[in-house]
């Protein structure tokens, strides 16, 4: 398997253990581990009317582990369209969550914006290996 | 063999060297669409917050609230539900009766919280069909929040007197989210039986019906003064009279149903008998 495909993996791991984070943080009503200070505010974030799935109690970030759960799946196979067709998905959700933070809510949590960060690099490897396939010039083939 | 040889090399086809996409085009391309699309939102939200609120005076204040609770019946009539949304539940328990021993209305919110502040103008007017209410004072949500500023008031400090009902009103915290009103254990027991994710505003009727959140969108109070939302309360087709008059509408309802209908005059209007009778 490419490094990259092993990098895409790993970031999807993280994401899980993120996103499961994040969902604990949200049923255990407990405040998460976050600084406090003008935008940084992750309590103004996780406790907006934008933190759970429209018209349910379910937490945004159980969108999350499923997201990066398919996405760790998808990446131990050999990469195709799907794998840019995902990450895609991925990156419209992260852009409609940035807009949410930025423009609705007026602040950003940053355990959120490390799981966006982890998409994003998934996006990006999914664009490499697009270019190059084996991801020559970047990771060693397998 | 070298006849053969140049004959080939002079009918091979000539490979032109393809100019192969650098790694890097697709990273950069994502990384570039990031920065203009997180930029622009920047720059909308730069564009839509509105300015700081400042509260309005004690007496502009009085003069806004006696508008607000002055609103005739005919107007009550013609909106119905308006736009709100029923979130009223009806639930099961011992009565909720208040100091007085009358039935009570409970009420738990924050004075950062924008839905706790939508909420609150239809409370004011609805309860203020029921009986009076004293030393009200302006407020607005938090200016880190989403729905920043929403104009609205605060029960932190009130005092509410009526021959039908008791009213309780906590505010847990101020605009600036430091601790405000303590609810009794009694109190604490309510809000987490019925409303399992501890979310504000939450409001119980009598142990009949109880509801979190905000009957219609804090969006409808954006960048609006107080006296310009008495104002436009004063038209039933109004967006915001629609919104909050029909809320105030939802909860004359819910609170006639403890009252056994009494006032006459308020709970056996067409209106409120009609909902009534949807909230079951």
């Amino acid at each position: 398997m490419p490094r990259l495909q092993l990098a895409a993996v790993a970031a999807s791991v993280v994401g899980v253990g993120v996103s499961i984070y994040l969902t604990m943080v949200h049923y255990a009503g407990i405040t998460p581990a976050c600084p406090v200070s003008g935008t940084i505010n992750c309590e103004a974030v996780l406790s907006s009317s934008y933190a759970v799935i429209a018209g349910t109690s379910v937490p945004t970030s159980v969108a999350g582990i499923v997201w990066f759960g398919v996405s760790a799946l998808l990446w131990g196979w050999r990469f195709g369209p799907v794998h840019l067709a995902w990450s895609a998905v991925g990156l419209l959700t992260v852009l409609y969550l940035v807009f949410i933070e930025i423009v609705r809510v007026g602040a950003i949590c940053l355990w959120c914006t490390a799981a966006h960060v982890l998409v994003v690099a998934i996006v990006m490897i999914a664009a490499v290996m697009t270019v190059s396939p084996s991801g020559r010039g970047l990771g060693r083939g397998a | 063999m070298n006849s053969k040889r140049a004959r080939d090399m002079r009918w091979a086809p000539v490979r032109r060297p393809v100019a192969r996409t650098p790694v890097w085009v697709g990273p950069a391309a994502v990384a570039a669409l990031l920065a203009v699309v997180v930029a622009a939102f920047l720059v909308y939200r730069w564009y839509t917050t509105p300015l700081p609120v400042k509260t309005p005076p004690g007496d502009e204040t009085q003069q806004v609230i006696a508008q607000i609770t002055s609103l005739p019946a005919s107007e009550f009539e013609s909106i119905g539900q308006g736009t709100a949304n029923n979130l009223l539940k009806p639930v099961t328990g011992t009565p909720l009766t208040g100091a007085t021993g009358k039935p009570e209305v409970f009420y738990l919110g924050g004075e950062f919280c924008p839905f706790c502040g939508a909420q609150r103008w239809a409370l004011i007017i609805a309860l203020s069909r029921f009986g009076t209410f004293s030393g009200l004072t302006s407020s607005a949500s938090a200016a880190d929040i989403e729905f920043p500023n929403t104009p609205t008031f605060t029960f932190h400090g009130a005092t509410y007197t009526s021959q039908y009902i008791d009213f309780r009103g906590l505010e847990t915290s101020d605009r600036e989210r430091n601790p405000l009103d303590t609810p009794t254990p009694a109190e604490d027991q309510l809000f987490t039986k019925y409303n399992p994710q501890s979310s504000i505003p939450f409001v119980d009727i009598g142990n009949r019906y109880a509801f979190t959140g905000a009957m219609y969108s804090p969006e409808v109070l954006a960048g609006q003064s107080w006296q310009a939302v008495a104002d436009e309360l004063k038209d039933p087709n109004s967006v915001h009279a629609k919104a909050i008059i029909g809320s105030a509408n939802l909860l004359t309802a819910a609170i006639c149903k403890i009252t056994i209908d009494q006032p006459a005059a308020v709970c056996s209007s067409p209106t409120i008998q009609g909902l009534e009778q949807k909230l079951g």
